[in-house]
C-alpha cells in the first residue's frame, strides 16, 4: 500500500467524478437506496403500545431514557447489549474486510452513501443549469442545503414522534435538544457530504489507517492487472504480441490510458498505482474499465476484485483461512451472548431499601414494625397494581403508606414507589424465629394484583429486638 | 556562522546555524497553531478581567461580572422556588386533611417534606424519625403525646411545646417527691408497669399502687393509664416508653419529671413548608385519621 500519490494530491480540488454504468454501480445504487430507505422510513412505522406510550415502532426516547424497538423496550441498564452490538459490528467489519477489502467503505458507509447522493445532485445541477455557470453553483447549494435539511429531519425523527415533527419544526414548540439535533445534523451533512466528501475518507477517517492489518494475500481488493495492462499507451499503438496484437517495439498492453478509471473514482485515486489508502473498494473503476474494454472489443476485468494470490497465479483460499475462521467464530459467540442478553432482559426492576434508622419501631400494642422504601419499575404491557406479601415471617402483615393496604397502585405509570411497612404482632415475635441478633431473612413476593401472577421475589431482612 | 538562507530542496529558510557543513532548517510552527495559542492567551486575559481572579490583601478581585458561587446558588434557589411556587400555592389552598388524598400533591409534599425534615427536625427526632430513647419521641410509631391527626401535628410543628409561644403546647407534670412518700412512689411504679402487662389485668386492681394512681395520676393519665392528649400526658398502658419502662426509670420520672420542649417553627418556616412537614410526618406510618 502506498501513501497518497502525487496525482491524488493534485486531484484534491477536482471536478465531480463522471457517472458510470455497470454491475458495481447497480449494486451501489441498490444498497444506497436500501440504506437511505431504512434511514428515512423506519421512524414512520407505527406500533401501538396503548396508553400514552409512543406509537412509534423504533424510537430513542431520550427524555424518558428508554429505547423502543417494536415489541421490545430497552432501558439504560441494558447498555451491555449495545456493547454486544458494537462488538458484533466491529467483528463483522473485520470479517468483511478480510474477505473482500473495504466493501464497508465502498458501499455502506454513511459518508459514502451521502457523498454519492451529493455527487448525483451536483451532476443534476450541472445538467439543468449548464456546467460551471453561477446558476449551477447556486443550484448545487440548493440541493446541498435541501438534502442536509432532509437528513437533519430524518435523524431527529428517530428521537421523537415523526408524524408531528414537521409541524413542531416549523411552528415552534420543539425542544431545544431536538432543534439542536436537526441543526447539527443539517450542518454536519452540509459540511461533510457537501464540502468535505472524499476528504473525510482520505484525511479524517481512521479506518483506512488500520485496514492494512486485516488484508492478506487472499483478500479480494480492487486490483489493476498490470501484467496485462502495461505498458499503457494510446489506442492507435499496436497491441502486445502475447495479447494477440501485432507487437513490436512500441507495442502497448490492454490499458489505453483513457483515465476513465480515475475520472469515475469517488476518492480520486488512480488504481493503476496499486492498492492504496485512498481506495474505498467501491468497484466503480471496474465498471468504467469494463465499458472501455467492451468498446475496444477486448475482454473485461482488466481491473477486478482480485486477490494478490489471484493475480500472481497461486491456489486461492477464500474461506478456510485462520483469520476468517477466528472472526467468524467470534461473531457466533457474540451473537449467542447477545441473544442470551436479549432473553435475560429484566421486565421488572425492584428496588427495596430497608429503612434502618431506626432499625425497627415498636408500636403501642407491642408489635414490631420494619419500614422499607419499595420502588418498582416495569416494562410489561400492563401492570396496574402490584400486590406484595411476605414469606418467611408467619403472622406478619404488609401495608403501603398510600394505599394503606398490601397493593402498590401504578395505573398507567411504568414505575411507582412507596413506603412499605411490615408489622409483626407481639404474640408472633417469639415464634417468628428471629436469630440472636433479632434478624430474620424474608422474601417479598410481588404479584400482579390483577392476575395473581408472581412477577418478582425480593430477598431482604426483618429486624426485631435482639 | 552563516547567514540564514533559503534551502532550495524544501523551500524553507535555514536558521543560519551550521555544524560541519550541516545546516539547520527552520520549520516554523503553523500559523493556525500560533493564532490559536495567541487566542487562548487573549481569552485568558478577558476571563481574568470578567471573573473573580487574583487574591488581594483584603479579599480578592471580584471581576467585572462580579460572579460568585453564593450568588449563583441564590439564583438557582430562586429558580427552584419559582418552579415550586404553583405546588406550594396548591398546598396552601388545599385543606390539610385533603393533601394526602391528591396523589400528585401527596408526592410533592412527602418528597419535599423529607428534605425539610432532615434540615429542621432530624437533629432531635433522627433522620428516620425514630426519635431518641429518653430524649425525643419517635414519629414513626403509633403513639402521639399531643395527637397524631395531621391537624394536631401541624399545630405542634407550628407552635412547639412548652416554649414562650402563647399557642405552644403547655403542661407540667409536678414533682411527686414532696407529695408522695417513697414507698407510695414504689407502689405506683409497680402498678404503672402492670398497666401494660396483659397477664396482670385481673390482679392489678388489687395492687397497693392502684389507689395511689387513681388519686394522683389518673386526672392526667386517665383511669386506665390511657393518657391524656390535652395535657400531653403519655399513654402508660402501651409498650412505648419515652423515658424508659423499667421500674427504676418510672420512679425517677415520678420523682423528678422530665418533660420535652420543642421550639415554635412558625417563626422560622412559612406555612406551606410546615404543611409539607406535617404531611410527611403524618405519612411516616403512625398518622391518625
Amino acid at each position: 500500500m502506498v501513501a497518497l500519490s502525487a496525482r491524488d494530491k493534485a486531484a484534491r480540488r477536482r471536478p465531480v467524478p463522471l457517472p458510470v454504468k455497470g454491475r458495481y454501480r447497480r449494486i451501489k445504487t441498490v444498497v444506497a437506496g436500501l440504506l437511505l430507505g431504512l434511514f428515512f422510513l423506519v421512524p414512520w412505522i407505527r406500533w401501538d403500545r396503548g396508553g400514552d406510550m409512543p406509537g412509534q415502532a423504533v424510537m430513542f426516547d431520550v427524555p424518558g431514557r428508554r429505547f423502543f424497538f417494536f415489541g421490545l423496550e430497552f432501558w439504560p441498564q441494558d447498555l451491555p447489549l449495545v456493547l454486544g452490538l458494537m462488538v458484533l459490528g466491529a467483528l463483522g467489519l473485520f470479517l468483511a474486510t478480510t474477505i473482500s477489502g473495504r466493501v464497508w467503505c465502498g458501499f455502506t458507509c454513511p459518508q459514502t452513501v451521502w457523498t454519492d447522493l451529493f455527487f448525483t445532485g451536483d451532476r443534476l445541477a450541472d445538467r439543468i443549469a449548464g456546467k460551471g455557470t453561477p446558476a449551477a453553483k447556486a443550484l448545487r447549494q440548493v440541493f446541498w442545503i435541501g438534502l442536509s435539511l432532509l437528513t437533519g429531519f430524518g435523524f431527529a425523527a428517530w428521537f421523537t414522534d415523526v408524524t408531528t415533527l414537521p409541524g413542531r419544526l416549523l411552528g415552534g414548540g420543539l425542544s431545544s435538544g431536538l432543534f439542536g439535533t436537526v441543526a447539527v445534523l443539517t450542518a454536519t451533512t452540509w459540511a461533510l457530504a457537501g464540502y468535505a466528501r472524499e476528504r473525510v475518507c482520505l484525511h479524517m477517517c481512521p479506518w483506512p489507517r488500520f485496514q492494512s492489518a486485516l488484508l492478506d494475500a487472499d483478500t479480494l481488493v480492487v486490483t489493476y492487472d498490470s501484467g496485462r495492462g502495461e505498458p499503457r499507451g494510446k489506442k492507435r499503438l499496436p497491441l502486445r504480441a502475447d495479447l494477440g496484437g501485432p507487437g513490436g517495439d512500441t507495442a502497448r498492453g490492454d490499458c489505453v490510458d483513457c483515465n476513465k478509471c480515475f475520472a469515475v473514482c469517488p476518492t480520486g485515486v488512480d488504481i493503476r498505482d496499486g492498492l492504496q489508502m485512498g481506495c474505498i473498494g467501491c468497484g466503480l473503476c471496474i465498471d468504467a474499465c469494463d465499458d472501455v474494454m467492451g468498446k475496444l472489443g477486448r475482454p473485461g476485468r482488466l481491473i477486478d476484485f482480485a486477490s494478490e494470490a489471484g493475480v500472481v497465479p497461486k491456489p486461492r483460499r477464500l474461506l478456510p483461512r485462520p483469520k476468517i475462521l477466528i472472526f467468524g467464530a467470534a461473531m457466533m459467540v457474540t451473537i449467542a451472548l447477545l441473544g442470551y442478553g436479549l432473553l435475560a432482559v429484566q421486565k421488572v426492576t425492584v428496588d427495596l431499601q430497608p429503612q434502618r434508622n431506626p432499625p425497627f419501631v415498636r408500636l403501642s400494642d407491642g408489635s414490631v414494625r420494619n419500614d422499607y422504601l419499595l420502588r418498582v419499575d416495569h416494562r410489561l404491557p400492563a401492570l396496574a397494581a402490584v400486590a406484595v406479601s411476605v414469606a418467611g415471617l408467619p403472622g406478619a402483615t404488609v401495608r403501603f403508606g398510600e394505599s394503606e393496604g398490601p397493593t402498590l397502585a401504578l395505573g398507567e405509570d411504568r414505575s411507582g414507589s412507596d413506603r412499605l411497612m411490615i408489622t409483626l404482632p407481639r404474640n408472633a415475635l417469639d415464634t417468628a424465629g428471629l436469630d440472636a441478633d433479632g434478624h430474620k431473612p424474608i422474601i417479598l413476593v410481588l404479584t400482579n394484583a390483577a392476575t395473581g401472577r408472581v412477577i418478582e421475589r425480593e430477598n431482604s431482612y426483618f429486624w426485631g429486638p435482639p | 556562522m552563516a547567514s540564514p538562507e533559503r534551502d532550495p530542496v524544501t523551500g524553507y529558510k535555514t536558521t543560519g546555524h551550521e555544524w560541519d557543513g550541516i545546516k539547520e532548517l527552520t520549520t516554523p510552527i503553523p500559523h493556525w497553531w500560533v493564532s490559536v495559542f495567541l487566542a487562548t492567551v487573549g481569552i485568558a486575559i478577558v476571563y481574568l478581567y470578567l471573573m473573580p481572579s487574583f487574591a488581594g490583601v483584603k479579599g480578592f478581585l471580584p471581576g467585572a461580572l462580579e460572579w460568585s458561587s453564593s450568588k449563583q446558588l441564590a439564583e438557582d434557589q430562586a429558580v427552584a422556588a419559582a418552579a415550586q411556587a404553583g405546588w406550594r400555592k396548591r398546598i396552601l389552598e388545599t385543606p390539610l386533611a385533603e393533601i394526602e388524598a391528591d396523589p400528585d400533591l401527596r408526592r410533592f409534599a412527602v418528597t419535599g417534606g423529607r428534605a425539610l425534615f432532615n434540615e429542621n427536625c432530624a437533629p432531635c427526632h433522627g433522620v428516620g424519625a425514630g426519635g431518641q430513647q429518653g430524649q425525643f419521641p419517635a414519629l414513626i410509631d403509633d403513639d402521639w403525646l399531643w395527637g397524631g391527626k395531621i391537624e394536631d401535628i401541624h399545630q405542634t410543628i407550628s407552635h412547639g411545646i412548652r416554649n414562650e409561644d402563647d399557642d405552644s403546647r403547655q403542661s407540667t407534670m409536678p414533682s411527686f417527691a414532696d407529695i408522695l412518700a417513697p414507698e407510695q412512689i414504689d407502689q405506683v411504679a409497680d402498678y404503672v408497669r402492670a398497666l401494660s402487662d396483659p397477664s396482670q389485668e385481673a390482679t392489678r386492681t388489687a395492687m397497693p399502687g392502684a389507689k395511689v394512681f387513681t388519686d394522683n395520676c389518673a386526672s392526667c393519665h386517665g383511669d386506665h393509664g390511657q393518657g391524656g392528649r390535652e395535657f400531653g400526658a403519655p399513654t402508660l398502658n402501651d409498650a412505648i416508653w419515652l423515658y424508659g419502662g423499667s421500674k427504676q426509670a418510672i420512679i425517677s420520672q415520678v420523682t423528678h419529671p422530665r418533660m420535652g420542649v420543642m421550639p415554635t417553627f412558625a417563626a422560622r418556616l412559612d406555612e406551606a413548608t410546615i404543611r409539607m412537614l406535617a404531611t410527611y410526618v403524618h405519612t411516616l406510618g403512625g398518622g391518625e385519621r
